[in-house]
Formats: structure tokens, sequence, C-alpha cells
């Protein structure tokens, strides 16, 4: 029996223990066919799913070699069930190709007929397919490309898609040379993006998640659509274009709730694709406005719903997707995969502190408790306010100040969702807050002040979870929050990751009433965290307030 | 059927060529091997020689033998059946082994070891150097290699005029002037050179028709031929060869090539392509350590799965059918449980009822349950527990993969249930498995490559029947972890070996099985990893203390090779449930864990045991009320109602645990007047213990003849020597009925009894059980007394009563009697 560092569990689960001296060499062979999952200080978990295993067999691996690295890594023997299973899910992708017609055009084309007439079948599919050509293929409207390859993978029937994208409208980007280096793992992620065509890109807040997209537009050299979360954000890519790489100011158009130009490169936001007016999304034409080579997503774990389906007709174009966090509280990650396209780089958060691309965290979590009439007005609130309630516990108020006197040479944020308790905090504070109203000009002056150093304590609501590059930022303290969401504790954990010019690490600080709902979810929220190796230290309100070492 | 009657028949002769004095001829070993190749020769033991013969012809065991044939012993077989025919009226009888030889033409080596089993078996035998077939074969392989009857069979029967016809014809005598006109006629055309004059003379069109019956099948249909043809009238090529007895009517459209015919157009060969070797096992090629470590991880796996369902089924036991299997509701429930799917939760579950880990219980309304039995399997190790599951497996009738088809009246077969039995299963199983034995190191056949070297070992056993117990077969291996990557591992090669004579692995102590499998199994760790994402690993199956403490503590959330545990509100809670103080628990994980305690885990805990118990939940049935707590404390110092169970719950408030209508009663008995008050006391049932169902013995599914071991063989020999001895010496008044299976009579069988009951001797005896079923058993006779033998037996361990008719052999163990 080898003493390898790999456990391969019968749910397809794989524990890889990463003191072991083989773990590194044990974590790139599994890399291409499982996906991590969880990270925490000892033993990593990874998931051996079927779009793993069959996005491993579009980027040329097999199943043998899937089979060799359980044989050679695992420390004991690998039930041959599991082994036969693998296979079997492996030997299922390919069998359909999308693959483009001289005279047909688009085609489904089987190199085992009997499938295609499994998949000819079904009533899902039926719809999309036009008219058999022969016995081993079919035309497929063009428009349901996307459509089509989820419904097939639904079936299990994964077609590799061989009908290529389309160039689009050539535009010259480079890369700005200057005072920045691309950093190697970014560039990883750029290149194995470009190889693929399309797909998803994971790297942690702060890890430079728009240079990646800036090199992807440098590798594709056509003209691109950017989406993303906010005109916040649209501003701050719009900059970080403009000194990453060799557009200038006309060639960046804004699309926006206030402007709409369409230029080369042109940044919405999902907010004004997604709107709709008489129930018809009137903004739509963006996407046919321009010959777009490329498409980029930005924090793609929030796409909307109809940005979904637009995607979905858009398969022939390159599409990347960025994030930190792909976890979606509504499961749809699945399909992130098969619209966007598959994982194409990942790095797991502890990875990158290690190597000091975004600086060491120090997650605390501060238990405040409800006073006895609290606790009553708790016990007989109604459920729908029953968070809201507890999350905002007036005893959070005394805790945030002390913190915030302890940490009164840094930068803070103060970071919560209910206004009415932001309200009370800033003005217990003395602080500005940024909340939905306040106007975008009044935010980014805010941002900049606080930036600059010349504001040391903002308080901001949800409007500031993501893509708001605060470089300085050092502690955050987090109030309250949209219930049990783990990628907005990521998120907001993200903020303060950027790597500090001292070197000094992050406090993210999550104060909780105990014994309520706060510290349920709470717990909830840490998850993802917990799972990337972040642990949370847990200490008492009283500690804090008396003045205690945490 | 058998060639001669019985030992009065060659009282007379020097050396009577009988088969019968062949097989006494037959040294102790030989006949050994015999009884150890045919084991229903035993069953029961046959009084003597003759009756052994007797047997050995009969037609039932013939076919058995010729089961385990495999094609070129067939083939040698059929070579001797065809040449070897004393129908065909040569003399001496039987073929000499040199010409059958020639005949086969193929390698001496493997014709010697063909020649050498199907003397083994007693198929064939020697008369005077000369081959014989046993006569049953004859029906039984009526167109041995293809040929139809010989000469003289056709010829004769057939009308004198015809014969006759036939004679002048071919320039013969006609007539019986000169001997048996049918002899004569076969003897003409036997000739190499009359037979090749006489197909020149009908011309190549009716050469042409015997080509296509030459290598058989012999018969051909034809739409009329008439039997009476002569040369002068025959009008097609079929009445040409009719005219020149090259071709005789056999049915009123059927035309039958006679063998000698046949085999002079074969050039003298027995078969295009005779088959001394099997054909070639090939398949991808696998390294040895992966076939090993996926086989035990399969076996790993499989012993996790019974483990896990047994230990379910003892908690919520699934209801037997009324038609006596297991539901598809129930079986779909353990597949969830084991998170598989239904086929392989079918093959457990019914590995785990063959091993006798569980049964159903006698009640009408029966429920599935763990048998006592189970708890000694659970507490065996790991790598025994898996050769109990697998040789319990191999021997089975009962085939699990075919739960779930239709049945010919379009029922479904449950699992458990009836319609799983297939009698040949076990054979085929230790047939399939053996193949793969078979196949280089390494190497994986494909299940076509099998199935064509099971073609060539069973010929006989082939057909729908057989594929479908071949592919489930291969099927149910690879679940079980027999098989690696669809290579034999090398525990099932140990495994083979250790149950091939019968025996069970449970009974060695010492077992290269358990031992080659062990070394491939994960070691029992006792340890964990516990993470600051409130999951616990271990890695590796935990020591049982530890498993069952962590069970407690917290969630499973993967199984495998290792365990993955979460902790939670809840599951922290039932830990506490249980008993635990948050500061043993905090103990437990900290004596445990590899790794510090995470501090939120610390918090969990200390959480949750804040909270746990702050309400107390009690039972009562009844209360009691009463504004003054003087009177109550009147009525618990009153000792007569001590029999009421009354607990003081607060001053005002007491509580019973007897129901209502009775308190009612007995107060006002003791004189309290009071008024019952409406409410309703609420019961909560606790969970009653894990329950067994009573011992069973482990089920295989149909019975069939037991495999004698060696020293019951070595025993049955010396009884039929003694027996023999008996007879053949038996002008002494004393003798055997004069036919039908001899039996020593009852009044020899109770001599020998009360001389080892007398001499404290051990001796064996033949039984036959009042079901008709024969068995063997060494007994150590104590008494015989009204009609009854009490003795120990030794087979059974115990000692027990046989009734004196129904013995049907008696011989002494010792040699030379005493």
């Amino acid at each position: 029996m080898t003493a390898g560092p790999l456990i391969v569990q019968s749910d397809k689960t794989l524990l890889l223990e990463v003191d072991h001296e083989l773990a590194d060499e044990c974590r790139r062979a599994i890399a291409p066919f499982a996906e991590l999952e969880r990270a925490p200080e000892h033993v990593h978990t990874y998931r051996v799913t079927p779009l793993a295993l069959w996005n491993a067999r579009a980027a040329g691996h097999d199943a043998e070699q899937v089979v060799d690295a359980f044989i050679a890594y695992s420390r004991y023997p690998v039930p041959h069930s599991l082994l036969v299973d693998v296979a079997d899910t492996m030997d299922r992708y390919g069998r359909l190709r999308l693959v483009t017609h001289p005279a047909h055009g688009l085609v489904l084309e089987a190199v085992d007929r009997a499938v295609l007439e499994e998949v000819v079948r079904s009533k899902r599919i039926a719809p999309m397919l036009g008219d058999r050509i022969g016995s081993d293929s079919v035309v497929v409207h063009p428009s349901e490309r996307g459509n089509l390859k989820q419904a097939l993978l639904k079936l299990g029937w994964p077609a590799e898609d061989l009908a290529g994208y389309i160039d689009g409208e050539a535009h010259p980007i480079e890369l700005a040379k200057g005072d920045w280096e691309l950093r190697g793992y970014q560039r990883e992620a750029a290149e194995s993006f470009h190889s693929g065509g399309s797909g998803v890109v994971v790297l942690p807040c702060g890890a430079g998640k728009t240079v990646v997209g800036a090199a992807a537009m440098a590798l594709t050299k056509a003209t691109t659509l950017i989406l993303v979360t906010n005109t916040v954000s649209v501003h701050q890519w719009r900059a970080e274009l403009l000194r990453r790489t060799s557009l200038t100011e006309d060639e960046i158009g804004e699309y926006s709730g206030a402007r709409k130009d369409i230029r080369p490169v042109t940044i919405a936001t999902y907010q004004v694709m997604a709107a709709r007016r008489k129930g018809v999304h009137t903004h739509l034409e963006l996407f046919e406005a321009r010959d777009w080579g490329l498409i980029i997503y930005d924090e793609v774990h929030l796409l909307p719903a109809p940005i979904f389906r637009m995607t979905a007709d858009l398969q022939a174009r390159r599409r990347l997707g960025l994030t930190a966090t792909l976890v979606r509280e509504d499961g749809r990650e699945g399909d992130v995969f098969s619209l966007i396209g598959p994982k194409r780089y990942d790095a797991p958060w502890k990875e990158m502190e290690n190597q000091g691309w975004i600086a060491p965290a120090d997650c605390v979590e501060v238990r405040v408790a409800l006073g006895d009439d609290e606790r009553l007005a708790y016990a007989t609130a109604e459920p729908e306010d029953k968070y809201r309630f507890c999350a905002s516990a007036p005893a959070k108020i005394e805790v945030v100040r002390e913190l915030v006197q302890r940490h009164a040479e840094e930068q803070i944020l103060v970071i919560g969702s209910y206004i009415d308790q932001l309200d009370e905090i800033a003005a217990a504070l003395d602080a500005p807050v940024i909340k939905g109203e306040t106007k975008v000009a009044e935010r980014e002056r805010l941002f900049g002040d606080f930036r600059s150093g010349r504001l040391r304590t903002l308080v901001v609501s949800k409007v500031a979870n993501f893509s708001i590059d605060l470089p300085e930022a050092g502690v955050a303290i987090q109030v309250s929050g949209s219930f049990g969401s783990r990628q907005e504790e990521a998120q907001r954990l993200g903020r303060v990751l950027r790597p500090k010019s001292d070197g000094r690490g992050a406090r993210f600080y999550a104060v909780v009433t105990r014994d309520t709902l706060d510290q349920d979810y709470a717990a909830h929220r840490q998850r993802f965290l917990a799972e990337q190796g972040y642990a949370y230290r847990i200490v008492d309100s009283g500690d804090v307030l008396a003045g205690n070492e945490i | 059927m058998i060639d001669d009657a019985g030992p009065a028949a060659h009282q007379g002769a020097g050396r009577p060529p009988t088969y019968t004095s062949w097989l006494r001829e037959r040294s102790d070993a030989e006949l050994d091997a015999l009884l150890a190749a045919r084991p229903d020769l035993l069953t029961p033991v046959p009084a003597d020689i003759a009756a052994l013969a007797a047997r050995a012809a009969s037609r039932p065991s013939v076919v058995r033998v010729l089961d385990q044939l495999h094609l070129f012993e067939l083939q040698v077989l059929e070579g001797v059946v065809a040449l070897g025919d004393e129908r065909s009226g040569r003399s001496p009888h039987g073929v000499a082994p040199s010409a059958l030889a020639t005949a086969m033409a193929a390698p001496t080596d493997r014709f010697a070891a063909a020649l050498d089993r199907l003397r083994a078996t007693a198929l064939v035998w020697e008369e005077e150097g000369r081959l014989r077939p046993v006569t049953a074969l004859r029906d039984i392989l009526p167109r041995p290699a293809g040929l139809g009857p010989p000469l003289r069979v056709l010829l004769s029967g057939r009308p004198l005029s015809q014969l006759d016809r036939l004679a002048a014809d071919l320039g013969l005598p006609t007539g019986y002037g000169e001997g048996d006109p049918a002899d004569r006629l076969s003897a003409a055309l036997c000739s190499p050179d009359r037979v090749d004059a006489l197909l020149d003379d009908a011309g190549p069109d009716a050469r042409s028709v015997l080509d296509r019956l030459v290598w058989g099948p012999p018969d051909g249909t034809v739409s009329q031929a008439r039997p009476d043809a002569d040369i002068a009238s025959a009008a097609s090529p079929v009445e040409r060869l009719l005219a020149r007895g090259l071709l005789y009517v056999t049915g009123e459209h059927t035309v039958t090539l006679p063998r000698e015919i046949a085999l002079r157009l074969r050039g003298g060969r027995l078969f295009r392509e005779a088959a001394p070797h099997p054909p070639e096992l090939d398949g991808p090629q696998r390294s040895p350590l992966t076939v090993t470590r996926a086989a035990a991880g399969q076996a790993f796996t499989v012993i996790r799965y019974v483990e896990e369902l047994v230990e379910h089924w003892a908690e919520d036991p699934p209801s037997v059918l009324r038609s006596g299997g297991l539901g598809v509701r129930d079986l779909r429930r353990s597949a969830r449980l084991l998170d598989t799917d239904d086929t392989t939760a079918a093959v457990v579950i019914e590995a785990a009822h063959t091993a006798g880990l569980i049964a159903a219980t006698s009640e009408v309304d029966g429920e599935w349950l763990p048998t006592g039995h189970y708890d000694v399997w659970r507490v065996t190790e790991p790598a025994r527990r898996w050769a109990l599951l697998a040789s319990a497996w191999l021997g089975s009738t009962r085939v699990a993969s075919l739960a779930g088809s239709t049945d010919a009246r379009g029922r479904s077969r449950n699992v458990l249930g009836e319609g799983l039995d297939r009698r040949p299963a076990p054979e085929v199983r230790r047939d399939v498995l053996g193949v793969l034995a078979e196949a280089p190191e390494g190497t994986a056949p494909t299940r076509d490559s099998i199935a064509a070297r099971l073609a060539w070992r069973r010929p006989r056993r082939q057909g729908r029947g057989f594929d479908e117990l071949l592919d489930s077969t291969l099927a149910e291996a690879a679940l079980l972890g027999l098989t690696g990557r669809d290579a034999l591992a090398p525990h099932t090669r140990a495994l083979l070996d250790e149950t091939a004579d019968g025996q069970t692995v449970a009974e060695a102590a010492d077992s290269a099985t358990v031992r080659a499998l062990a070394a491939e199994l994960p070691e029992p760790v006792d340890h964990i990893l516990i993470q600051g994402d409130l999951t616990a690993i271990a890695p590796g199956p935990l020591v049982p203390s530890l498993a069952r403490e962590l069970a407690l503590a917290a969630d499973v959330e993967s199984t495998g090779g290792a365990t993955v545990y979460r902790f939670g509100e809840s599951s922290i809670r039932r830990a506490l449930d249980a008993g635990h103080g948050a500061a043993d628990l905090i103990g437990l994980l900290e004596r445990h864990s590899k790794t510090p305690l995470p501090q939120a885990l610390r918090y969990l805990i200390a959480d949750v045991a804040r909270r746990h118990g702050r309400l107390r939940v009690g039972t009562a049935s009844s209360y009691l009320r009463c504004d003054e707590p003087a009177l109550l404390d009147e009525l618990l110092g009153d000792r007569r109602a001590d029999d009421l169970v009354l607990v003081r719950l607060a001053p005002t408030v007491v509580a019973s645990r007897t129901t209502r209508p009775v308190l009612l009663d007995r107060l006002t008995e003791l004189g309290y007047h009071p008024v019952p008050e409406a409410a309703d006391g609420t019961m909560q049932l606790s969970r009653p213990d894990a329950r067994r169902a009573e011992e069973h013995a482990p089920d295989g599914g149909l019975d069939s003849p037991p495999v004698p071991g060696p020293r019951l063989r070595a025993a049955a020999v010396r009884a039929l020597r003694a027996g023999d001895e008996a007879a053949t010496a038996a002008r002494t008044p004393v003798a055997a009925p004069p036919n039908g299976p001899s039996r020593p009579s009852t009044a020899a069988t109770l001599t020998a009894l009360n001389r080892a009951a007398a001499q404290g001797q051990r001796v064996w005896i033949g039984y036959l059980d009042p079901e008709g079923r024969a068995s063997s058993h060494i007994v150590e006779p104590q008494r015989v007394d009204g009609g009854f033998l009490t003795a120990y037996d030794a087979t059974r361990d115990a000692v027990r009563r046989f009734t004196v008719h129904r013995i049907t052999g008696v011989a002494s163990l010792e040699r030379d009697g005493a």
C-alpha cells in the first residue's frame, strides 16, 4: 500500500492532504478533471463531476489518465465501480459534435447514431433542431447553439463544439508598457482562456481580475463588450483599461443609465442590459450594435437571468467570465459553465495569499448579546422581520465604535445591509454613508477621499459589495448582510484584500448577535471563506469593550 | 443400458471383457479420481463395483459428466463413439488409440491428455487395448463428429428385396445363402476402392450432393426419393447415390450419409479442424497494481455497503413481500441509502442474505432483519468479512442481477424473492472466474474472448441462459470486488484455490485469501483531522470505538477510503442528548485530533451546551392539581398511594405515571374524592432496540449434491471394494439380489453396525433421509436398537439417530476392517 496524499471517496470527492510531500504533484495531476471544492487548513476537497470530466476531455485528457492519477496518488485502493463510472462518463463526451457544415451551416453530427436518435426524440431538444441530413447529422438553428449545448449537457450527452468562434471586428489592443507587469497567474489565466475560446476565470478579490480581462483583450485584439455590475465599476474598468492597455479615451465607451456611447470597447452595466420597458428588453441591440469579438462578464456569479438568456444566443462569440466566488445561492453555477464556458483558471485564496498577491487577512467574529427586553421583542417579532431585528441590534453600534477607535490609524470600511442601521452607525462615528440613493458623483468623491486617505472611515451599504477598488482599506467591519449569502461575505472580505503598501495584513470583523438568526446566517455566510481556509476567531463583545487584546 | 448384467454374468469367464470388470481393475487411486470427477456416483454410495458401473453408465450420470468436458475432449470422445461403435459389426469391437489419433490429426500430447481424462471419468473404457465408449453415449451423441449411423445400421432392417437389388447392382451374391446380406453389403461398401469407383460412377453432380453432407449434419432433406431406385432407373443425382448404396433414405423426406462413406470422403479425418487448444484470451492490458487496488477498493466498498445496509435494516426493517422477496420500493430505498444503483444494491443484499447475515422473520407479516450471524461477522476482520461474502456468492444459485427483470409470465422478479435461482450458477461462476484466472497477468479479457474460451471449455453448456449467467457473473464479480478493471484480483485467485474442494474460507484459520486482501485494505486509524470549516476527516477506517463516538457528535458527509464528518448544531445536540458533557466532548476530540481544535468548534459546542437542557421534558400520564399544598403533602405521605408513582413538580402540582382513570379510581378508593379535569397527556414513545431475526443457517439458494471431500471419497472407495468383495464372493447363501442396484441386506448392515458399536470403531454410512436425499456420514455407532442407530456423527459434530432401513451402506474406515 502506498501512502499517497489522495483519498478517493465513494461520492467522487477527492481528499488531498496538503502537508503531504506529493501534494503539489498530485494537485497538478487531478486539477484537469476535479473541481476544488473546499480548501481549509489540512485537507482539501476536490469533486469529480461529470462536467469536470467532460471539460477534461475537451482539454484532451482521457479516462486512462484519470484512472492513472487515482491509482498513482491514492492512499487506499479505489473502488472498481468508481473507475468504471469515470470511464463511462468521459466516454459520453464527443459522441455528438457541433460543426459548421459548408452547405447547411451549424450542424449536430453524431459519431454514435444511437445517441443522435435518443437526442432528436427528446421533447426539449427537438424544437432546436432542423432537418435531418443523412442518418448521422441534423441541422441546428444557429440561435439555439447555446440552448442546445445546455440541454444536451442536461441529457448527459455533451456536444463537442467544433463550430468555432466568430473573430468579430478586429481592433488593435496592446498591453501598455510601464511601471507594471502582468503577473504569472494573470498571464496563465488569460492564455488558458484564449486557447479555450471561452470560459470562466476564478481569482480571489484583489488579485487583479480586471488585468486578466485586459490581457484577454490584448490577446483577442477585437472589439469588446464588457458587462459589469454598476456605474462605479464602469468607471473603474475604464480607468484600469486606460492605464493597462494601449486604448485611448475615445476608444472606450460607457453604456449605462446616464450615457450610451458605443465604441470599439464598450462597458455596460447588467442593470441597463436587463432593464425592461413595457416588458421588452430595450437595450438588447447593444449586443448587435457591433460585431463584438469578445464579451467579458465581470462578477459572473451575479449574472442576472435575462442576461443568461441573451448569452445563450451569443455562443459564436468569445466569452470571458470573471469572478472571485462562483457560488450562487440559486444553485445556477452549472448554467454559468454551460453558457459562458468551462472554468479555465482557478486559484485558491490562501495560495494567492502565500504568494503575496493578496493581503493576509484575519477574520474575527464579534458576538454581541441582546438585552432581556430585546430578546422578548425578538421572540415575538414577525418571522420576516426577525433577521432585520437581530442584525440591527443596538449593541452593535457600541462595538463598532470601539473597533473603529482601535484601528484609528487605518482605513476602515463599515459594511451593512440595513440603511437605518448604517445611518445610526454613521452618526455615531461621524462618518459619511454611501448607499443606494447616493449620487454617482458623490460616491466617487467619497471613494476618492477614502483612497487618498483624507477620509479614514466610510460606512457603505451593499452598493459597495463588489468591484469597488479601495487599495488601502485595511479593516472592514460587517454589521449586517444579505441573510446567508456566502459570496457576499467573500466579496466584502475582498474589499480589504488588496496588498497594502506597507505589507500589513487586513482585518475583517463580523459583528453578530448571539443566539439569534444573525448567528445562524453568519455561520452559513462564513462557509465559503472557511472552506478557503479563513478560520474565523470568535470573541465576545465584552472583551472588545473592556479593551482586551483580541 | 449397461454392458453386462451383474456379478453373476461373468462367473465363469476367466477374463470377462466388460465395463464392470474394467472398472474393477482400476486402482484405488483411479477410483478415487473417478469419484472426485463424478461426485454424483457417490450419492448414495453404491454397494459394489457392479452398482457403480451401472450408475456410471446411466444416461443422467453420463450427461452430467459430459457437461464437464472441454471441446477437444468432447471431440476425442465423439471420435471414440464414431469409430468404436460395435454396431458397425466389425470385430474386435472398439477403436485402437493409434487409429483414433490418426483420425483426429491433433498434437499427440493434447490427444493423450484428452484420452486420459475420458478414461479417468470412465466414459471410455478399454478392451484388449481398444477404446470403447460407454453405451449410453450412442444415444446421447447420435451424430458423433457430424457422422451418420454406420452402414450396417442403415442396411439392417431394410426389406430383403431392396438389399438384393443393391447387392445385384454391386455385383455381390444375394439372399441369405452366404450369411447376413446386411453384413455383406456393409463390408463391401467399406472398401475404399469400391467406394471410389461408385462415386466416379455416380457422376460429379452426385458428388456435389455428398459434399454438402460430408462434414455434417449427415442428413439431407429431399422432396422425393425413391428408396427402391436401382442404377438403371435412377433419375436424379440423389437417386443415383441411393441406388449405389452411398446414401440411404431414413425418413419421408430425409436421406442420410452413412458413417463409413463420409469418413472415406473426409479422407479418414474425423474433424475438419480439431480444436486441441483453447482460443486465446485477449483484451486490454492493465498493470497488476491497478487491478489489485481497484478490486480491493471495491471489496472494501462492499463490506461497507453491507454494514451500512444491515445496520439500517436493524433499525428500520423492510417487510417481506407476500411472495417472499423484498419490495421494489425497499430496494430503491436501500440503493439511495448506499448512494448507488439498484443493481448494486440488489447484489449486495443477495450477498448478505446468502452469507446468512440477513433473514426474514417467520411471522406472517415478516420483516428482513439481521441475524445473530451478522453480529459475529461484524467483528471479524474486514478481509475475512469479504471472503465470507464472496465465497457465499460463489457457491450460491441466486443471481441477483436478474432482479427487476420479468419472468416468462411477465411477473417482475424481486430481490430475495423467487425466480432468481439458476442451478448452474455456481458452476458457471467458477468457470468464468477460472477462465479469468487463465488469462496472462495484467490482461483483462474482453467479454467476447471469455465467451469464446468458455464455449471451448464447456461446449455442451451454451445458449441464452448460459450467456445470461456469463454476463451476470462478470457484472457481479466486478461489483463484489472479485475482479478489478475486468481482470482477476490476486485475492480472488486465492479464494478460488481455497474453495475449490467445497471448503469455505471461514474454516481456514490462516487463509491466503484473507492475507492477500488484508494487505490491500486500509488499516484502521485512531485519529482525525479537524479543520476550521467544522469538518473532521478520518483518513481511513476508524477504530470502532472512535467511529461510534464520532457518529454521534458529527454528521457523515462522505464515505469511502476516508470519512468526512461535519459538526453542526444538531449533531452536537445529539451527542449531548446521548449523555456527553461539553467538556468530555471537547476532551474526546482533543485526544483524537491530530490538529489543534479550531476555536469555532469550541464555540459551537459551548453554544449548544449552553442552550441544551434548559427545558426538560418528562412523561406523565395524568396530573393532580390542588390549591392546598398541605393536601398534596398528605397524599405523597400516604403509603397506600405508593403504587401511583407520584412526582411533585411544583408545590401545587403532582404528576403521575398511571393513567387518569386508574388515578381517579385509586384516589376515590383512598377517600380523596378527586374530580377529573379535561386534559390530555402526551406520550413519547422510545424507539425499541435494534432487533435480530432468529438464527438462520446461511442460505445458498437451491440445494445441490454436496461435493465430497478427500476423506469421504477414500472411505467410499473402501466401502466399494468391501461391497464388491462381498458381492463377487457371492456363491454363499447371502447373494445380492440378481437385478437392480444392489444393497447389502439389512442383516448385514445390522451386523456391521453392531460390531462397530461393540469395538468403538468409526464407520462410514450412506443414508437416505425421509425426503429421499442421499447423504454420507462418518459416525461412531453407540447402539443399535428398535430399528434405529444412535451414533456420534462426525460430519455434523453431534449425536443423532439414523433409521436403520434408510442406511444404504456401511463401511469400515480402518483398513482391513478390524
